[in-house]
């Protein structure tokens, strides 16, 4: 009587009832918490405290006859699926998919990618039932070391695509809620602007000198129009979110938005797209000048760690550095102030800038 | 003399033809028993005869009884019209119905199970058996199937209209397969009669009804129900017992697979290089498989080629398997919290652990524990019907289960909205082992009607029962050119509706929740009852809302001696889930209405009797319904769908709830009245009903008076009594001649009257017109007067 009872609430399920531990023998009759562990190694499955007994001083063979593979405790875990072979293929799958990682978009023609996905599926079923495991396992790494950037991009971009969804579900989910929480609203105002209705109509029939005929009929008019407005209100705002063609289209529309996020970040740009880019010389490596010979040579003077060529850049990024801005439009935008002097500036540097320019080259 | 069927008849037929002609949608209700049927049928072949280019009626009904009785109104119908017409017209009318009730094979034909039936006739059938047996192989082959080869395909049976029994009749004399026959025939056939679900289950329809033309004429009949049938048809639910047969079906695949490789490797090569070219290639050739076909795939996808990685056949194999062991997981999952031992309360966790997910969660775990992706998934039908047919499998009620998890792939990646997962412990509600269900249920019943509305240009939804109208369109997603309820013209008021509220001794009756198991209530009902069945002559029928309640009201009135009172006077018989029982209670039934003092059947407002069972004249002269039949809202399922008619269609849950609960209580009350000689009694007896009045069908608002509502049982016995009375006086049929049975007279008179009042319309308008915006303004006042109107009541 107690074992039923103790075994009512526990659903039998197939292969419940042989549930021994294939290596100490004990069963789930004398141990009633005894959970089931495997090794990706080779599969075999035994008890937890099967797996403490025999790998908790470190790695041993497998107890199983025959089987021979050096196992860790480290890497044992929970059975995820029943058949054995369905967790080994998985785990095999989960190695080829991260490697294997290409997208429809990448290929020309549809009929591409269905090839690349029987070739990848493929290999997938030589792993699974040992044909060809070396040569197999040598495409793989070769296919991994070749194509590891494309890998690795297609990975974040998997990611990316799975959190954007997992975004979109809880925010789906938070939408819902609120909506559910307004129509629940809704429906207790409704509910309470009635009672006080009833509430007011009772109040007139007390006080009041009203026929109560006349007073019940006044507040069902009341009522009845108040339903119709409600109504009216109701009607309205579902139109733009309760069509049908609305409501078939946001899935296409959804796919679309998380196809196009992918596109690469540009790095940030402090100077909002400005350049220091030369247009009206080009910095050459040696300028001859008898000076600055010198001061190339002199070990006083570079021992500090000064160069020429960082003399000569700024020398030429000032004299040229005018060209280009119209002081004359400027100041027409200005306006007001007096101009005079900031074009005779502008003008006096051009001709220093060519100057210079001539001099130099 | 034309015995037409009477007024709102003939303004049915005007507005009819205008939807015909102009294409479009409409939602009609009419009274039942009131010849709705063959006047629409009338209607419809007349219109057909009158064009030269013969638009198809396909009629669907919802049982074999009522396709049965369609039929033999179209054969009444097409007899009177070559009498009247001088000569035979070239006119075909079949039904189609299950291989089961239309088998002639003498070992088939003995199976009980409909799924045992087609497979076995598929086996003996199919395209490859035959092309095997050529090849000089033993294989056994249905001789009436064969039969059919060596006639003229367009020409299998002779024009007529064939009821079900015809048919079979037809196909004994000349050994030919009745379904088949019908099955060929349907695109040389004027009218077609069958069940909703060769229309509305993709799986079917794919099949079935592919090859009808978009110009047919499509009435759904008795569609109360329909959104529920539309439901039904997309919804799938798995057990842990059904998970483990697909897991055999698939190891049985894969043996079959290896099997094949090594003797007919062709074969499969072939199948192989079809699939690569797409599937429309690989599809031809299955237009009479008993095998699945793909649920409701966009016609874009058929197009495409079959994705790589289930393309070889073990490649497919692995992935079904890898498939249905996740479901397992999910299955396991909702069990794990009940493994651990430290939880003791049972009830808190049947709550608690409901697992509910929208497909795409369900898509992306499903991805990330076993690399499954969405692609494969929605091809996996398609990919297993082409597999199923390249092995030649005879057997396939062993894939019974592998199919269904199929099909299931298929829907969850075709579909993002109106469909949730629901994952319970428990079966059923009062089960204490847990079993889970894994529920994939569809809560949109546009998805599975739109095709239907797509396709066909005219569609007629029709029933006695379908108010409020303007809900139907609204849940099936569709626009509406006509929406009219007709009421009922009767020569006598032959039908009495009543609402009681109250018990004799005042105190309201009601099975709301709170109050229904309070002795006072079930004595005030138990008396109602008492009391109709000392006045009823022959049966009575009362409708529970639901078999819980009435077994517990059942043990309650013995306690209270009731039953003993009522056994007096009647026999007492009860409905039970169980459908033979039910019907040993109904034969009872009617033999003690035959004769005897007659019976009260109990029975439940949502089961078998309420809604394919007439109780026409003696078998029902009352009906008494014990509260109003509401919906198990505690249910996962319905309150998902609550909650998406809310988010989606703007139905508010007790709107829906409450509309629910009137159609089925309609349903119930329109039992007992099946025709125009027949009389009876609809008692609702409930406090909450006097407020849902106006919810009832038209024809029977009309008829409940206000003084007949808001009564107690004593005036209700007092007022029934009356109504017996007066139905006790002699009526001749003559008597209806002109009010509900008009002559061919009466109708010319009629579109008289009709043209007359057009032209006062007319001139009205006119008049209207001259005086511009006055219109507006009147229209206010009449809202205005409406809204008086109603307080008035």
């Amino acid at each position: 009587m107690s074992k039923a009872t103790a075994r009512g609430g526990v659903p039998r399920r197939p292969g419940d009832e042989d549930d021994i531990c294939p290596v100490c023998k004990s069963s789930r009759y004398l141990n009633p918490n005894m959970r089931f562990l495997v090794n990706p190694e080779c599969y075999h499955k035994m008890c937890e405290s099967c797996v403490d007994r025999i790998f908790s001083q470190g790695p041993a063979p497998c107890p199983v006859a025959g089987c021979n593979r050096t196992l860790r405790k480290q890497r044992f875990r929970k059975q995820t699926f029943e058949d054995i072979q369905v967790e080994r293929e998985v785990d095999i799958r989960k190695r080829v998919a991260k490697v294997f990682n290409r997208r429809q978009d990448e290929f020309e023609t549809l009929d591409d990618y269905n090839d690349y996905l029987e070739e990848v599926e493929t290999l997938t079923f030589n792993l699974l039932n040992g044909v060809d495991v070396s040569a197999t396992e040598s495409k793989l790494t070769e296919y991994a070391t070749q194509n590891a950037s494309i890998i690795s991009r297609n990975a974040t971009l998997e990611h990316q695509e799975s959190a954007n969804l997992e975004a979109r579900q809880a925010a789906e989910r938070e939408e819902a809620r609120l909506r559910r929480e307004a129509a629940r609203k809704e429906e207790e105002d409704e509910k309470k602007a009635r009672e006080e209705g009833r509430k007011e109509v009772l109040e007139q029939l007390v006080h009041g000198n009203k026929p109560a005929a006349d007073v019940v009929k006044e507040s069902k008019r009341v009522e009845l129009l108040k339903r119709r407005r409600a109504q009216q209100s109701r009607a309205l705002p579902a139109l733009p979110s309760g069509t049908p063609s609305a409501n078939s289209n946001p899935f296409t529309f959804k796919g679309l938005k998380s196809t196009a996020a992918p596109t690469p970040e540009k790095p940030y740009d402090p100077f909002g797209g400005l350049t220091d880019e030369r247009s009206y010389y080009t910095l050459q490596d040696y300028y001859e000048h008898p000076w600055l010979d010198r001061a190339r040579t002199d070990t006083h003077i570079t021992a500090g760690g000064y160069t020429v060529t960082e003399y000569c850049a700024r020398a030429m990024f000032e004299a040229f550095s005018g060209l280009g801005v119209f002081v004359g439009e400027e100041v027409a935008g200005r306006g007001d102030l007096p101009g005079g002097n900031g074009a005779g500036d502008a003008v006096a540097a051009a001709e220093a800038a060519a100057r210079a320019e001539k001099g130099v080259s | 003399m034309i015995a037409l069927p009477g007024p709102p008849t003939v303004q049915l037929s005007n507005e009819y033809i205008g939807t015909l002609d102009a294409g479009g949608h409409c939602v009609l209700e009419m009274p039942s028993g009131t010849g709705k049927t063959v006047s629409l049928l009338s209607l419809i072949v007349a219109y057909q005869q009158y064009y030269p280019e013969h638009r198809k009626l396909i009629y669907c009904s919802r049982t074999m009884s009522e396709i049965e009785k369609a039929l033999a109104e179209l054969k009444s119908l097409m007899k009177y019209r070559a009498d009247q017409l001088g000569r035979d017209e070239d006119f075909r009318g079949l039904g189609l119905t299950s291989r089961k009730n239309l088998c002639l094979h003498p070992s088939v034909k003995r199976e009980k199970s409909g799924n045992v039936v087609d497979a076995r006739c598929r086996s003996l059938t199919a395209g490859f058996m035959k092309e095997k047996k050529e090849r000089g192989e033993d294989v056994e082959l249905c001789i009436y199937h064969d039969n059919l080869d060596l006639l003229e395909p367009h020409n299998l049976i002779p024009p007529g209209v064939w009821t079900l029994d015809g048919m079979l009749r037809y196909g004994e004399q000349q050994k030919q397969c009745p379904y088949f026959t019908a099955r060929r025939m349907m695109p040389f056939c004027n009218v077609i009669i069958y069940s909703y679900h060769y229309l509305l289950d993709p799986k079917i329809a794919e099949r079935v009804s592919k090859e009808l033309s978009k110009d047919c004429i499509v009435v759904f009949d008795e569609a109360h129900n329909i959104d529920n049938v539309c439901i039904e048809s997309l919804s799938i639910d798995l057990t842990e017992d059904s998970l483990r047969k697909a897991t055999r079906g698939a190891n049985n695949l894969e043996r079959k697979v290896t099997e094949m490789k090594s003797t007919d490797a062709k074969k499969l090569q072939n199948e192989y290089e079809k699939l690569v070219a797409g599937l429309r290639e690989a599809d031809k050739g299955r237009q009479e498989d008993a095998f699945m076909a793909n649920p409701a795939l966009p016609d874009d996808l058929l197009k495409e080629a079959v994705p790589g990685n289930i393309r070889r056949a073990e490649h497919f194999i692995a992935f079904l398997k890898r498939f249905v062991e996740y479901l397992k997981v999910q299955a396991t999952h909702a069990l794990r919290p009940l493994l651990s031992p430290s939880d003791s309360i049972q009830t808190r966790m049947k709550v608690l652990h409901v697992i509910s997910e929208t497909p795409p969660s369900f898509l992306q775990h499903l991805k990330d524990l076993t690399f499954i992706e969405k692609k494969p998934l929605r091809f996996c039908a398609e990919r297993l019907t082409s597999l199923v047919r390249t092995l030649e499998l005879t057997s396939i009620e062993d894939y019974q289960s592998l199919q269904e998890v199929a099909t299931f792939a298929t829907l969850v990646a075709t579909y993002e909205q109106g469909f949730l997962l629901i994952l319970e412990p428990y079966e059923s509600e009062t089960a204490t082992v847990p079993n889970p269900v894994l529920h994939f249920t569809c809560l949109d019943a546009a998805i599975a009607i739109k095709p239907v509305f797509d396709r066909f240009s005219s569609v007629i939804i029709t029933s006695g029962t379908i108010s409020p109208l303007e809900m139907y369109p609204k849940m099936l997603g569709f626009a509406t050119v006509v929406q009219e309820s007709y009421t009922m013209t009767l020569a006598r008021r032959s039908f009495l509706p009543m609402i009681v509220t109250r018990g004799s001794d005042q105190v309201a009756i009601s099975s709301g929740f709170q109050i229904r198991n309070e002795p006072s209530v079930v004595r005030n009902y138990g008396n109602l009852v008492m009391e109709f069945s000392k006045l009823t002559p022959d049966g009575i029928v009362v409708f529970f809302p639901s078999y819980l309640y009435m077994e517990s009201i059942i043990s309650m009135w013995q306690g209270m001696g009731i039953l003993d009172e009522v056994w007096k006077y009647k026999l007492i018989l009860v409905e039970t889930p169980d459908s033979q029982e039910t019907s040993l209670a109904l034969e009872t039934y009617r033999t003690a209405c035959c004769n005897g003092r007659g019976a009260v059947l109990l029975c439940v407002a949502r089961g078998k009797v309420s809604e394919g069972i007439d109780f026409d004249h003696h078998y029902g002269r009352s009906v008494i319904c014990i509260g109003v039949p509401f919906q198990y809202t505690e249910s996962r399922i319905l309150k998902a769908r609550l909650e998406f008619l809310r988010e989606n269609y703007r139905i508010r849950e007790n709107d829906f709830l409450s509309f629910d609960a009137m159609r089925h209580a309609a349903q119930c009350l329109g039992r007992v009245l099946r025709g125009k000689d027949d009389y009876g009694i609809m008692v609702l007896a409930d406090r909450r009903f006097q407020k849902k009045r106006t919810q009832l069908p038209k024809w029977i608002q009309q008829a409940l008076l206000d003084s007949d509502t808001n009564l107690s049982t004593d005036m209700a016995v007092a007022s029934a009594k009356k109504f017996l009375r007066t139905m006790a006086q002699p009526f001749h049929a003559r008597d209806q001649e002109g009010i509900s049975t008009w002559s061919l007279a009466d109708l010319e008179r009629h579109k008289e009257k009709i043209e007359e009042e057009k032209i006062r319309e007319l001139q009205e308008a006119r008049r209207n017109g001259a005086r511009g915006g006055a219109v507006r303004d009147e229209f206010e006042d009449y809202e205005m007067e409406a809204v008086m109107m109603e307080i008035d009541t």
